[in-house]
């Protein structure tokens, strides 16, 4: 019985592959139950409140109201999925679970967890992204082929609410406090960021903080991407994005590193 | 005890493998291990013994890179040729570890657990596959490969956390309490196959609350108390260095009325608990007591690691802090 290997630990895209894989497996396991909703979720949104609301409103800002809504639906479904999984999902790793204690006893070192677990929010919300795509597809409210560039911004979304919610993780001492974060957060972001109303249509003093919260940049741009309807402010959204995935990520890892050592 | 505190460690410190030298570490205001040294020697099997919150757990922590050692103590760590101050990879890659808590993921099977592990190492799938076939075998859980976690006893999933461990054929077994929780036949289940792991080269670094854990499998042990080295040494020396050969254990009440006046040469007594306690090193001297005892309540025995303890510190190793 000889290590592949011998004497040297696993490379670090090897070591994030693995924790990667960790969540894929989990995740995967239950693939029905969590594979499904997804599909769901964007399908009885579109008939509820699309399908209802569009017959009264017809255009917003100069789109079908149900295209408005649609394309920005694959954002939204990321920051749920990422958000959910890096703030219950990682407290329920770290407290109550202890699968961090097992992974940490391997050649990982904690900042390598927390990346790799910033990656599978990003995978999540790529998925998750994927698939309200497909119920838009089957829709006729985007198109192919630029309809695939959603699930990238997707992803990128899933990344950036990763790193915010495992940063918001570090600081929670009990579950409940995650609570203050879903609806203090993150619904008022659903409903201000550019969702259902263009961000413009905001009071002049709240127009600000829509322009700093991350899903108003998500939105913008994947509305950008798969309508292919590009303006030169969507590449400071992007670069909003990556500058946010640098420097929350730094301090989510920071953070939670040490409550991983200490 | 002065003897035996630190003594035995300096002339084997050139051949060990483990050499922790004075090693600090405080949380806050608390000083969970204070000025520690020892060293293990390849393929033997090194205890930590002591009561909950003698800082036994910290101390394994600190060699496995899970938990830093204070800046500011000028001590030396080298685990196998490497500091976990800078090292962390490189020790986690030759160690298995048995942490306190069994953190299996609850959703995969038996198999599935060990080949997410199996890919934290980097071992290819097919290699993988063979050996935990031959773990799963080794830890009697073969018939079990299938099952989920909850589905597992707890002595199973010990067993298989401890396959877990196994699975890049560490150099170095770290377990913390072992056999905490578990029935005495699976504790003696576990032992065995320690002490195969031991003869086939592994060293082993245990930490463990049960006085006959440490006696049954440690060829050399600390005992630990708030952070402290009691003393050191292989159990059977503590014992003869430290400890009468017998001890009388007598309930209280029934001491009261029997045992007044003077007690024979040769026979000390500890009254500091319900469980009244007399040692000598002639058991006959100890039967006189009992037989001027009134009751039939009470046993002679040979002493043990938890009599030193508590000639140590006045305390019982699973006493309440």
């Amino acid at each position: 019985m000889k290590s592949s290997r011998p004497g040297l630990y696993p490379t670090l895209w090897r070591r994030l592959y693995s924790v990667w894989f960790r969540h894929m497996r989990v995740y995967t396991k239950h693939l029905f139950s969590n594979g499904f909703p997804p599909f769901l979720e964007p399908l009885i949104f579109l008939v509820g409140i699309g399908l209802g609301l569009g017959r009264f409103i017809e255009t917003m800002d100069g789109l079908q109201y149900i295209v408005f809504l649609g394309t920005a639906l694959p954002v939204t479904a990321a920051m749920w999925t990422s958000a959910f999984e890096c703030s219950f999902g990682t407290f329920i790793r770290l407290e109550f679970e202890k699968v961090y204690d097992g992974m940490l006893a391997a050649p990982l070192t904690a900042e390598n967890l927390i990346v790799g677990e910033i990656i599978w929010a990003g995978t999540k919300g790529l998925f998750f992204s994927l698939s309200v795509t497909v119920i838009l597809l089957l829709f006729k409210i985007v198109h192919l082929p630029h309809a695939l560039l959603g699930p990238a911004v997707g992803f990128l979304t899933g990344l950036m609410f990763g790193c915010l919610s495992l940063y918001i993780t570090s600081f929670v001492k009990t579950i409940n406090h995650f609570n203050f974060y879903m609806t203090g957060l993150l619904s008022p972001m659903f409903f201000f960021s550019g969702v259902v109303f263009p961000t413009s249509e905001l009071p002049r003093v709240v127009r600000p903080f829509a322009e700093v919260v991350p899903l108003t940049h998500s939105v913008q741009l994947v509305r950008a991407v798969v309508l292919s309807n590009y303006r030169l402010r969507h590449l400071g959204d992007l670069a909003y994005i990556v500058v946010f995935i640098a420097v929350v990520g730094y301090l989510a890892v920071r953070r939670l590193t040490k409550r991983l050592v200490y | 005890m002065a003897a035996a505190r630190g003594g035995n460690t300096t002339h084997t410190m050139n051949s060990s493998v483990i050499k922790v030298e004075n090693i600090s570490k405080t949380f806050g205001a608390v000083r969970a291990v204070k000025n520690l040294t020892f060293g293990v020697e390849e393929a033997t099997c090194f205890g930590l013994l002591g009561p909950n919150g003698a800082g036994k757990t910290t101390m394994m922590k600190m060699i496995y890179a899970r938990s830093p050692r204070d800046r500011d103590c000028n001590g030396t760590m080298d685990i196998f040729g490497f500091d976990p101050r800078t090292q962390e990879l490189d020790i986690k890659n030759l160690a298995g570890v048995v942490p306190q808590e069994d953190s299996l993921d609850e959703e995969l099977n038996v198999i599935g657990n060990l080949m997410i592990y199996a890919r934290f190492y980097n071992i290819p799938r097919a290699e993988a596959i063979k050996r935990i076939e031959s773990l799963l075998s080794f830890m009697e859980l073969s018939e079990r490969r299938h099952a989920l976690i909850r589905e597992l006893s707890g002595g199973m999933k010990r067993r298989l956390v401890i396959a877990r461990a196994l699975l890049n054929n560490p150099r170095l077994l770290i377990l913390d309490e072992p056999t905490t929780g578990l029935d005495p036949q699976v504790r003696h289940v576990i032992w065995d196959k320690l002490r195969l792991l031991k003869r086939q080269g592994t060293t082993i670094l245990l930490t463990t609350h049960y006085m006959d854990e440490a006696f049954a499998m440690c060829d050399k042990l600390i005992i630990m108390d708030k952070g402290e080295a009691i003393m050191q040494g292989a159990p059977a020396e503590l014992l003869r260095q430290n400890m009468e050969a017998y001890v009388l254990e007598v309930d209280s009440a029934a001491l009261a009325s029997g045992v007044n006046g003077d007690l024979p040469a040769g026979v000390r007594i500890d009254r500091s608990h319900e469980t009244v306690r007399l040692f000598a090193d002639e058991v006959e001297a100890l039967r006189t007591v009992a037989d001027a005892l009134a009751q039939d309540y009470h046993t002679i025995r040979p002493a043990n690691l938890e009599d030193v303890f508590l000639k140590a510190t006045g305390r019982l190793l699973n006493e309440v802090q």
